[in-house]
C-alpha cells in the first residue's frame, strides 16, 4: 500500500513538471509579447529593451529562464505578472481563491443535495411518471451551456425585474464575506444555482443509475427478505454503497473546479476568482500568471486524482498493480 | 470542469461469435425506444434546417450577404421602411439599438445583433458552424483515440506504457485552460496549423475543431483501451492466434470490431460534449473567428444587447439545449440498445 | 496616447495608456478649444449651494492603472489622481476649456526663456514647499526624478536629450555629475541642459514623469507605493485589485491658484473590478460620483442615459485622437497609393460612426490631425461631396481605382483586437474592402498582443490593414504627424515602433523637419506648414481615419463644477459635494 501511494505521488510529480514545461513552450515564443518591453515601459529605446532583457534574464538559454521562473514561484515566491510590474503573481493567486472557494463549495452543498434527493427520489419513484421527468429535468441540465445559464439568471435578476422580485440581488461581482456576509451570500446564490445545475443532472443520473443496479445485489435481496422495510433498505444499505462512486467522482469534479475550472461561471458573473485571473492572463499572454494559475489548477486536479485512486486502491485492493 | 467522467467494469458486446448479428439486435431495441427516435429526429431535423440556411437566407439577405455588417440598412416593419439600426432618443441621442424581433419570417424575424445582421439567418448559420464542429471534432476525436488504444491495448508493453503517460498529461490538464491555451497560441501565430503538407488557416472552422478533438482524446482513449484489454483477452482473440493470424488481421478483424460498440455508445455523447465546449469557447472569443458564426458567437455578441434586445443570446442558447438534449437522450438509447447492462457513462 | 480596449466590458482593464515619442518641434499651444459639455447644467449654477469643500468622491472604474510609480506608470487613469498629488517645474493650467491648454510655471516660479542656443534652462524653484511626508522641496528632487525615469526605468526618449542621457541605464544614472540636471540648494536653481534644442520640453515637463519625489526616493520601481509629492492630496492607499485612496495633504498650502488650486473633496477613492454597467447603476442611485469608463458603457444602458432625468449628470466633448485603419505600406497590395486611395474612398463612415454608439459619440474623420487640434483645418478628399467634411462613400472612384491600382482579388488580412468594437470595425472594413473586389478575411487578437503584434516589423507578412487608435499626449501637431507618421518612428523588429503603417514619405519628412526647426523662431510658419503636412499624409492615404471619438462623463446628481479640461479631461479635485 504504501509503495502504492509513494509511487503514484511521484508519477504526481512528474506529470506536474510535464505540464509546466508544455505551458512554458506554448507560451514563450508568441509575437507581440515580448516581456522586456512590458516591463520596460511604454514606449522604450531598443537600448533600455536590451538592458532590461539581460536583467530578467530573458537572453538567457530557454532551459535557464524555466528554472528561473520556477524559482521565482518555488522558492523566491517574488514572480512579478509581465502585464503588471506591481503584481506580484502568488500574491494575486491567493487574493482570488476566496471568491472561487466560496463559490465552489456553496455550488457543491447545493449539487450534492439536490442530486441525492433527485436520484433517490427517481430510483424510489421508478415505474412511476415522476422517474422519466426527474430525469429529462436532470438531462436538460446537463445540456445547457453554463455561461448561458447564468447570462438568463443575469437577465432575470439584473434586468426588468430587479427593481422588484429580485431587488435584493446586488450587482454582479464578488463581495467578500468580511467586508458583508449579507451582499456575499445574496451575491452568490445565483452564480452557486448556476454552477451547480449542470452537477446536478450528472450525480443525479449516476446515483439512480447505481441506486438501480444495487437493488439487484444479492445482500440488498437479503435485507429486504429480512423484513426490512424499503426505505431502511434504500438508505442503509444502497445508497451507502453508491455514495462510494458519488464521493470519488466528487472529489475529481471538486479539484477542477477549485483549480480554476469555474471560469465560465465566474466571467459570466463578473466574479474575481481564479479562474477570472486564468481568463484574464491568457488573455494577455501572461506568462508567469498562467504558469502559476496552471501550477495551481493542475495541482488540484492531480492531487484530487491521486487521492481517489489511493482510495479506490485501500477499497479495492485489485487495483493495486496498476 | 471534467466533461466526461466514465469508470467503465465492461462494456460492448459480447464476442461476435455469440451468434446472431448484434447490431440487428442493437437496431431493434433502439427502434423500440421512441424517445430516443424521437431525438434522432430533433437532430436531424436540426442538421437538415440549419443545411438549409441559404435557402433562408436568401430571403433575408442584404447586398446578398448575411454575414457580413448592415449598420445602414433598413427593413420593413408593418409595411413601414425603417433603419435597422436605431439612434438613440432624448437630449443626447447617445448609442444605436439594433432592431428587436419584428416577428415576420422575412423581415428580421429575431431583430438585429450589433452590426445589424438578421439574428435568425444567423442562427442558421451558426448552426451549421456549430453542428459542423461538434460532429467533426467527436469523430476526428474518437478516430485518433481508437487507434491510440488500439496500439496501445494490443501491443502492449512499451507502447502502452508510453501512450497511457501521456495521455494521463493530457488528462491532468484543465480542459478549458488547455483548450483556451491552445486556441489564443494558434490564433496570434495567425499561421494555423500545419500538419504536414496539410495547412488550417487559424480563422477557419477546423482550428476549434482540431483543438476541440485533441483535449478530449484522453476521454475517449481511456474506456476504448479497457475494452481492448479485455476483448483482446477473450478465447476467440485467442484461437485466432493459435490459427497463426497476423496482428493486422487479430487488429483490424478480431479486436476493432468488438470495440467500436464502446465507441458508438460514446460518440452522441462526445458530440453532444465538443458542441458544449465549442460555445464555451466562442463565449469567450477564441473559438470560431469571423466571417464565421457559431452560437456561442452570437450569445458572446448578445452580451452587451442582453437587457434590451434578450432574444440575440436567448435564441442560440435555446438552440444549443435542444441539440446537446437530442444527443444526450439519443446516447442513452444507444447505449441501452447497444448493451443493456453497461456502466459506460458520459457527461 | 495609445488605448486599449478589453473584450468584455468588464474582462480587460482600460489601461488608457500614452505613448509617444519626443519629436523635436513647435511649442505650438495654438487654439485647441475643445469642451462643449451638452449638459444643461454644467456650470455651478445648481441651486443656491456655493461650492464648499468636504465630502468623499468615489470614482468607480472597471480595473486599476497597473504599477502606480509615476516614473513608469504612462495612463490617463493614474495621472488624473497624480495631478491631485504631485507637482512638476511647470504644469497645464488646472481649468477647464481653452486655458487648460495653457503651461503655467508650477514648482518654478516662471517659465524661464532658454540660453546657450535654445540648450540651457534655468529654472528658480519655490521655496517653502513640503513634501507629504514633511520633508522640504529642494531642486535637487528633480535630480532623483530624472535619474528614475532612467534606472526605473520609464519612457526614456522623452528626456533622452539631456545632457549625459546617454550614459543612463536600468544599471545607474547620474545625471548631476554629467550636467544634464544640475541643482543648486542654496540658490533654488534648477539647471537643465539639453544635447540640442528642444521646442517641446515645456510640453514633456508637464507630464507626470517630470513630478518631483523626495531626493531619497529609490532609483528602482517602487511598484505599487507612490512617493510622496506636493499636491493638495497625497495617497494613502493603493491596492489594483481593490482601491486607490487620497486624503488630503497636511502640508499644503496654495502657491499659485492656477497651477495648483486647493481640492474640495476631503477624500478621493477610486474602486477597481466593477463591472461598466454597475458603475452606471451605482452613480445613477448616488453611491459614488463618477463612471471612470464612460467609452465602455454598453448600449443598453446608453438608451436609459439619454431619459432627461439625467440630462444634467452627463457630459459629453470631443477628444483630440483618432480612431484609424492602418494600411501596410510596406506589403502589397497597399504599397501601392491608389489602392490606399481606394479603401479610403470606399470606407463607410457612416457605419463606423454607428459603431462607436452614433453621431452623437463619434464624428466621421479624413485627416490625421483631429477637430480643436493646433494647425487643424477640415479636409477631406475621399467624400462625394464637398472636399471639407466627409458626406458618403465614392464607392466609384474606389473601384476605378482598384482597376487601375492592379491590385483587385487581392487577399487583405484586417487585424483588429477581439473585443466587441474592434471585431464590429474588423467586420465593416472587410465588408468595405470586399464592395471594391478584395479577398478580405479579418485576424483578431486580445488587445494586450494587438498592439505590439502590429508595430512590430517583424509580423508585416501577416497583415494589411490594422487597426488602431492614438489620443494626444499634449496639443502639438508633431504627436501625431511625426510620432505617427514620420520617418523616424520606424523601429524594426521592435515592439515599439508606433508608425504601424511604417509610411516614410523623404519629402513629407522634410517639411516635418522643417516645421520642427522653425517651431521655435517663426511659430506662424510652422503651424501653417503642419497643416500642409497634414493634408499631404492624408493625400498619400497611409491610413483609413474612421473618426473623433468623444468622451462620456457621468457624474452622480451632487457633483458640481464640472469643467473640461482638454489635457487631462475630469478634474477630480475641482468638483464639488452637494448633500
Amino acid at each position: 500500500m504504501l509503495t502504492f501511494i509513494i509511487r503514484r505521488t511521484l508519477w504526481t510529480v512528474v506529470v506536474m513538471f510535464v505540464i509546466t514545461v508544455v505551458v512554458f513552450f506554448i507560451f514563450f515564443k508568441t509575437p507581440g509579447v515580448d516581456p522586456a518591453r512590458a516591463l520596460a515601459g511604454r514606449n522604450p529605446s531598443p537600448q533600455t529593451l536590451a538592458e532590461v532583457r539581460a536583467q530578467l534574464g530573458l537572453n538567457r538559454p530557454l532551459v535557464v529562464q524555466y528554472g528561473l521562473m520556477m524559482k521565482r514561484i518555488f522558492i523566491t515566491r517574488n514572480l512579478v505578472s509581465y502585464s503588471d510590474q506591481g503584481q506580484l503573481v502568488i500574491p494575486e493567486i491567493f487574493a482570488a481563491a476566496p471568491a472561487t472557494l466560496s463559490l465552489v463549495f456553496g455550488a457543491a452543498i447545493i449539487w450534492i443535495v439536490m442530486a441525492i434527493v433527485m436520484g433517490v427520489a427517481a430510483a424510489r419513484l421508478r415505474g412511476r411518471i415522476y422517474d422519466p421527468i426527474l430525469m429529462i429535468l436532470a438531462l436538460i441540465g446537463l445540456s445547457a451551456p453554463v455561461f448561458w445559464i447564468g447570462q438568463v439568471a443575469n437577465l432575470i435578476t439584473q434586468g426588468g425585474l430587479h427593481n422588484s422580485v429580485f431587488s435584493w440581488v446586488p450587482p454582479l461581482g464578488y463581495t467578500s464575506f468580511t467586508v458583508s456576509p449579507l451582499h456575499w451570500f445574496t451575491g452568490l446564490v445565483f452564480p452557486w444555482i448556476t454552477l451547480s445545475i449542470l452537477y446536478i443532472g450528472f450525480y443525479a443520473r449516476v446515483l439512480r443509475a447505481n441506486l438501480l443496479e444495487i437493488q439487484t445485489e444479492d445482500y440488498v435481496r437479503t435485507a429486504r427478505a429480512k423484513g426490512l422495510s424499503e426505505q431502511r433498505v434504500l438508505l442503509r444499505h444502497t445508497l451507502r454503497t453508491s455514495m462510494i462512486t458519488f464521493v470519488s467522482l466528487f472529489g475529481l469534479d471538486f479539484g477542477a473546479l477549485v483549480g480554476g475550472g469555474a471560469i465560465l461561471t465566474e466571467v459570466v458573473f463578473g466574479i474575481h476568482g481564479v479562474g477570472f485571473l486564468t481568463w484574464q492572463a491568457l488573455q494577455n499572454l501572461d506568462l508567469p500568471t498562467i504558469m502559476a494559475v496552471v501550477i495551481y489548477g493542475a495541482f488540484f486536479i492531480v492531487l484530487m486524482n491521486a487521492l481517489v485512486d489511493i482510495a479506490y486502491a485501500w477499497l479495492d485492493p485489485r487495483v493495486r498493480p496498476a | 470542469m471534467a466533461a466526461v467522467a466514465e469508470q467503465v467494469t465492461s462494456t460492448g458486446l459480447r464476442s461476435a461469435s455469440a451468434g446472431r448479428n448484434p447490431w440487428a439486435l442493437a437496431w431493434r431495441r433502439l427502434r423500440r425506444n421512441r424517445l430516443a427516435l424521437a431525438a434522432l429526429g430533433l437532430f436531424l431535423l436540426l442538421i437538415v434546417v440549419c443545411a438549409a440556411a441559404p435557402l433562408y437566407a436568401h430571403d433575408v439577405a442584404h447586398d446578398g450577404n448575411v454575414l457580413g455588417p448592415n449598420l445602414n440598412g433598413t427593413t420593413i416593419v408593418h409595411g413601414k421602411v425603417v433603419p435597422v439600426m436605431q439612434e438613440g432618443g432624448g437630449l443626447l441621442k447617445l448609442g444605436e439599438t439594433p432592431i428587436g424581433p419584428t416577428w415576420n419570417l422575412h423581415h428580421y424575424f429575431l431583430g438585429a445583433d450589433n452590426i445589424g445582421r438578421d439574428v435568425a439567418a444567423l442562427l442558421l448559420y451558426g448552426g451549421r458552424a456549430s453542428l459542423q464542429i461538434g460532429i467533426c471534432s467527436a469523430l476526428l476525436c474518437c478516430i485518433v483515440a481508437t487507434i491510440v488504444a488500439l496500439i496501445a491495448g494490443f501491443f502492449g508493453g512499451l507502447a502502452d506504457a508510453i501512450l497511457s503517460r501521456l495521455m494521463d498529461v493530457i488528462w491532468a490538464f484543465p480542459v478549458y485552460l488547455l483548450a483556451i491555451s491552445l486556441a489564443t497560441e494558434l490564433l496570434t501565430h495567425s499561421n494555423g496549423i500545419q500538419i504536414g503538407f496539410l495547412h488550417v488557416s487559424a480563422t477557419s472552422l477546423w482550428t476549434p475543431t482540431v483543438i476541440i478533438a485533441f483535449i478530449y482524446v484522453p476521454y475517449v482513449y481511456r474506456p476504448v483501451r479497457g475494452q481492448v484489454l479485455s476483448v483482446a483477452g477473450k478465447e476467440f482473440v485467442e484461437a485466432a492466434i493459435a490459427q497463426g493470424a497476423s496482428n493486422y488481421r487479430l487488429i483490424f478483424s478480431e479486436i476493432l470490431p468488438n470495440v467500436v460498440s464502446t465507441v458508438i455508445v460514446l460518440l452522441p455523447l462526445m458530440i453532444a460534449t465538443t458542441i458544449l465546449t465549442e460555445s464555451a469557447l466562442s463565449y469567450l472569443s477564441v473559438g470560431v473567428q469571423p466571417p464565421n458564426v457559431s452560437w456561442g458567437t452570437i450569445i458572446s455578441d448578445g452580451q452587451d444587447l442582453l437587457y434590451t434586445r434578450p432574444w440575440v443570446s436567448l435564441a442560440p442558447g435555446i438552440m444549443i439545449v435542444l441539440t446537446v438534449l437530442a444527443l444526450n437522450v439519443l446516447g442513452d438509447g444507444v447505449r441501452d440498445a447497444l448493451d443493456p447492462r453497461a456502466k459506460l457513462r458520459v457527461r | 496616447m495609445r488605448q486599449i480596449r478589453p473584450k468584455i466590458a468588464y474582462l480587460a482593464g482600460r489601461r488608457t495608456t500614452m505613448a509617444s515619442l519626443a519629436g523635436l518641434a513647435v511649442l505650438a499651444l495654438a487654439a485647441a478649444g475643445c469642451g462643449n459639455s451638452a449638459g444643461p447644467a454644467s456650470k455651478s449654477s445648481t441651486g443656491a449651494v456655493s461650492a464648499h469643500p468636504g465630502g468623499v468622491f468615489t470614482i468607480l472604474a472597471n480595473s486599476s492603472f497597473g504599477v502606480a510609480d509615476p516614473a513608469q506608470n504612462y495612463t490617463l487613469e493614474e495621472w488624473q489622481l497624480l495631478i491631485d498629488t504631485h507637482d512638476g517645474l511647470v504644469g497645464f493650467a488646472k481649468v477647464g476649456g481653452l486655458p487648460g491648454t495653457k503651461i503655467v510655471p508650477d514648482l518654478a516660479t516662471s517659465i524661464p526663456l532658454p540660453t546657450n542656443g535654445g540648450k540651457t534652462y534655468v529654472f528658480h524653484i519655490r521655496r517653502g514647499i513640503k513634501f507629504s511626508n514633511g520633508q522640504t522641496l529642494t531642486p535637487s528632487a528633480f535630480v532623483t526624478t530624472f535619474d528614475r525615469q532612467f534606472t526605473v526605468p520609464g519612457p526614456t526618449s522623452f528626456y533622452s536629450d539631456f545632457v549625459g542621457a546617454s550614459k543612463c541605464s536600468v544599471k545607474g544614472c547620474n545625471l548631476a555629475k554629467s550636467g544634464g540636471v544640475i541643482a543648486n540648494d542654496s540658490a533654488y536653481t534648477l539647471t537643465i541642459n539639453l544635447t540640442a534644442p528642444d521646442p517641446e520640453l515645456m510640453d514633456q515637463l508637464t507630464l507626470p514623469f517630470a513630478y518631483a519625489v523626495p531626493p531619497n526616493t529609490s532609483p528602482k520601481l517602487t511598484g505599487n507605493n507612490v512617493p510622496p509629492g506636493t499636491g493638495p492630496y497625497m495617497w494613502k492607499s493603493y491596492n489594483p485589485n481593490t482601491e486607490a485612496v487620497l486624503v488630503r495633504n497636511p502640508y499644503f498650502h496654495v502657491w499659485s491658484k492656477v497651477a495648483q488650486p486647493n481640492g474640495y473633496p476631503n477624500e478621493i477613492i477610486e474602486k477597481y473590478g466593477l463591472q461598466v454597467s454597475d458603475e452606471v447603476t451605482e452613480v445613477e442611485n448616488g453611491e459614488a460620483q463618477e463612471v471612470f469608463d464612460g467609452d465602455q458603457i454598453p448600449s443598453d444602458q446608453l438608451s436609459t442615459l439619454n431619459s432627461p432625468q439625467y440630462a444634467s449628470q452627463v457630459h459629453v466633448n470631443t477628444l483630440t485622437a483618432d480612431w484609424y485603419m492602418a494600411l501596410n505600406t510596406q506589403r502589397p497590395p497597399f504599397n501601392n497609393l491608389e489602392a490606399r486611395q481606394a479603401i479610403n474612398y470606399a470606407a463607410n463612415r457612416t457605419a463606423y460612426v454607428k459603431i462607436a454608439g452614433g453621431p452623437s459619440l463619434a464624428v466621421p474623420a479624413c485627416q490625421i490631425l483631429p477637430p480643436n487640434f493646433p494647425s487643424y483645418k477640415p479636409y477631406c478628399p475621399y467624400t462625394t461631396g464637398p472636399q471639407t467634411t466627409w458626406s458618403g462613400p465614392n464607392l466609384a472612384k474606389a473601384r476605378a481605382l482598384v482597376k487601375a491600382s492592379g491590385t483587385y482579388g487581392d487577399k487583405v488580412v484586417v487585424d483588429s483586437t477581439n473585443d466587441q468594437v474592434g471585431t464590429e470595425l474588423a467586420e465593416q472594413m472587410v465588408s468595405d474592402l470586399n464592395s471594391i473586389g478584395y479577398k478580405a478575411s479579418t485576424q483578431l487578437l486580445s488587445g494586450s498582443v494587438q498592439y505590439p503584434f502590429v508595430q512590430n516589423s517583424a509580423n508585416w507578412s501577416k497583415w494589411n490593414v490594422a487597426w488602431s487608435a492614438w489620443y494626444q499626449d499634449y496639443p502639438a501637431p508633431s504627436d501625431f504627424l511625426n510620432v505617427l507618421l514620420g520617418c523616424g518612428s520606424i523601429h524594426k523588429n521592435s515592439d515599439a515602433s508606433p508608425n504601424i503603417a511604417a509610411f516614410c514619405d523623404p519629402a513629407i519628412q522634410k517639411l516635418i523637419n522643417q516645421a520642427e526647426a522653425d517651431g521655435s523662431s517663426n511659430p506662424a510658419k510652422a503651424a501653417a506648414l503642419w497643416t500642409q503636412i497634414d493634408h499631404m499624409d492624408t493625400q498619400q492615404a497611409p491610413w483609413v481615419d474612421l473618426y473623433n471619438p468623444k468622451q462620456i462623463d457621468f457624474l452622480a446628481k451632487n457633483v458640481h463644477g464640472y469643467e473640461w479640461n482638454p489635457q487631462w479631461y475630469i478634474l477630480i479635485d475641482q468638483l464639488w459635494l452637494s448633500k
